[in-house]
């Protein structure tokens, strides 16, 4: 039997090649309200995969079935090869799953540097008898933290802030700050709530450029966005949800000369 | 040195001194008590103050260790060394059993919760008279005695007291500037945000209850034996809301700041005694008073005039 079954995962595993996130037919009911009905789609390893549709349309919702906060009434939710319906918030960190929120949400007492510390809490391991009595791997491993949270801060640009509180900085930085820390726990997929809301013009460009060097360490990105020009020029391809269904799936450009997509963001007649 | 060995150094060399210079034995239960009073603030300050986590019933297990420790000794002739880990394990188990459903709860709800169980353990020490003698108290703890040297004599008592203050001051930076510590803040700011990096906040909080609750009932330990006596009074609602008082006037999140509340809350009803039957008026517009000047705490506030004044002489 067990034999079987990793004769089954294997066989799954060159099935999915490089697919990272598997949403199927996942459905979510709120009350009445009919948030998620049937959504199935796939994250292809590697890719920015942008999530567009109207107010209304469900996408916070996703993100929030795939980070764990809600569970799904219908349908599963595969990453990894794992089903990871149930799983706890922090385990989905565990296993490489990192998110910014859309109105930020950082650590306001702390440094910079410190945010981006506590960003790597499950990829260090030093408790509280570790803290008390210092040993000296644990001391090593301070070290190490401070050290990467450093190369983390200048990764995303912001090294010369890693002394300043973080709440008194301006809300740009803020947003980067966050971005930080998410990367700061080595996730696999990062998702994004809206990065570049309350971002002028300059911002949002420097953001995108950000999205793309990530893009390039091979972590897989999956971004709720509302800003358009940078959806399309980012993301490799884009899921359109609308009023809780999937409404249509592609690259930017298909996105953009189909019909029914113009229909749900514009309200012209079909 | 680092500015935290530093000031341990200057700590010790103040314990030292006071220890020596002193000659009142009135002065020195005073300042015993003091001591006593600082692990209590720093035992509700790691929880309050780092992990954000309100407690109204800490003085449960500050009587917890006192009882234990004292029911042990006097009653079934335990040697008081050997009753220390009976109370500090009591108060483990208590809170893990009371700490993992309540704190789940947040806010005022948690506020409720634990004042809930102080009450309880407050009604179990008055009402349980065939252990715990009841409204009039429990008497004839011994005092501690390490080989020949008796802390029944008040300037050893100052010097075990405040040298364990000392060590927990240590311990509790220690942990506060760790993987541990910087979770615990992060809970205190944002819990969601805390869940998002991957910090189990239901396990840390318990631990750092717990932590809590063992350092409140040392303190305990510590003041049972030095007062021989102890009643249901010293560990009422009263003394929850004056620790959470001494963590909110010292500085909530700062070590030093519970050494600077516990020692303005000992004091002042001892300076006030002129004031006579105005005394509780007195202490209550002074705490007003301190909130209003330094609402941060005096820690904080004192940080800040400080920085205020240096920056003004840079100026001119």
């Amino acid at each position: 039997m067990e034999l079987l079954k990793f004769m089954n995962d294997q066989d799954q595993q060159k099935q999915n090649g490089n697919i990272l996130l598997k949403i199927e037919s996942v459905s979510k009911a709120f009350g009445g309200v009919q948030a998620l009905w049937e959504v199935s789609f796939d994250l292809q390893a590697g890719l920015i995969k942008g999530l567009i549709g109207p107010n209304g349309a469900g996408k916070t919702t996703l993100f929030n079935l795939v980070t764990g906060i809600f569970r799904p009434d219908n349908g599963q939710i595969i990453f990894d090869n794992q089903n990871i319906q149930g799983r706890q918030v922090h385990d989905l960190v565990n296993l490489g799953i990192a998110r910014t929120f859309q109105n930020v949400e950082i650590f306001g007492s702390m440094s910079v540097a410190e945010n981006v510390m506590v960003g790597q809490h499950v990829r260090t391991r030093s408790g509280f008898w570790g803290a008390i009595t210092r040993v000296p791997w644990m001391v090593r491993e301070e070290n190490n933290i401070w050290n990467n949270a450093m190369e983390i801060l200048s990764f995303v640009g912001i090294e010369d802030l890693a002394h300043r509180k973080s709440s008194e900085l301006p809300f740009g930085w803020q947003r980067l700050l966050e971005i930080a820390r998410a990367l700061a726990s080595n996730p696999k997929v990062l998702l994004l709530d809206e990065p570049a809301a309350g971002l002028n013009a300059t911002e949002t460009r420097q953001l995108g450029k950000l999205l793309k060097k990530i893009q390039k360490k091979g972590i897989t990105l999956l971004l709720v966005e509302h800003d358009m020009s940078l959806t399309m020029e980012i993301c490799d391809r884009i899921v359109v949800l609308d009023q809780g269904k999937k409404l249509a799936e592609g690259t930017p450009r298909e996105i953009q000369n189909n019909a029914s997509v113009m229909a749900a963001y514009l309200g012209m007649g079909t | 040195m680092t500015r935290d060995q530093i000031s341990y150094v200057i700590f010790f060399a103040a314990i030292v001194a006071t220890g020596l210079i002193l000659k009142n034995y009135f002065y020195f239960q005073l300042i015993t008590i003091i001591g006593i009073n600082t692990l209590l603030a720093l035992a509700l300050n790691m929880l309050l103050g780092y992990a954000g986590q309100i407690s109204l019933g800490h003085a449960a297990f500050y009587g917890i260790g006192a009882y234990t420790s004292g029911i042990l000794t006097a009653t079934y002739g335990f040697n008081p060394w050997m009753a220390l880990p009976c109370a500090l394990m009591l108060a483990i188990v208590i809170a893990v059993v009371v700490g993992f459903p309540t704190l789940k709860l947040t806010g005022y709800y948690l506020g409720m919760g634990t004042l809930g169980f102080g009450m309880i353990v407050h009604i179990v020490f008055r009402e349980w008279s065939s252990v715990t003698g009841g409204a009039s108290g429990f008497m004839g703890i011994p005092p501690l005695e390490i080989g020949h040297v008796s802390f029944f004599e008040p300037r050893n008592y100052f010097f075990l007291v405040w040298f364990v203050v000392l060590l927990s001051f240590i311990l509790c930076k220690r942990l506060i500037n760790s993987r541990t510590g910087r979770a615990l803040k992060a809970i205190h700011d944002s819990e969601n945000a805390a869940k998002a990096v991957g910090i189990n906040t239901r396990n840390l909080k318990l631990k750092i209850f717990v932590f809590s609750a063992a350092l409140s009932a040392l303190a305990g330990f510590l003041y049972a034996h030095m007062i021989s006596f102890i009643s249901p009074e010293s560990f009422s609602f009263l003394v929850s809301v004056k620790i959470v008082t001494m963590v909110v006037i010292g500085g909530m999140a700062s070590i030093w700041g519970s050494l600077l509340g516990a020692s303005l809350l000992t004091m002042l009803p001892e300076w006030l005694h002129a004031f006579s039957d105005f005394e509780m008026v007195v202490y209550g517009l002074i705490l007003m008073v301190v909130m209003i000047i330094t609402p941060q705490g005096l820690t904080r506030g004192i940080i800040e005039i400080y920085e205020r004044s240096r920056s003004a002489k840079a100026k001119r």
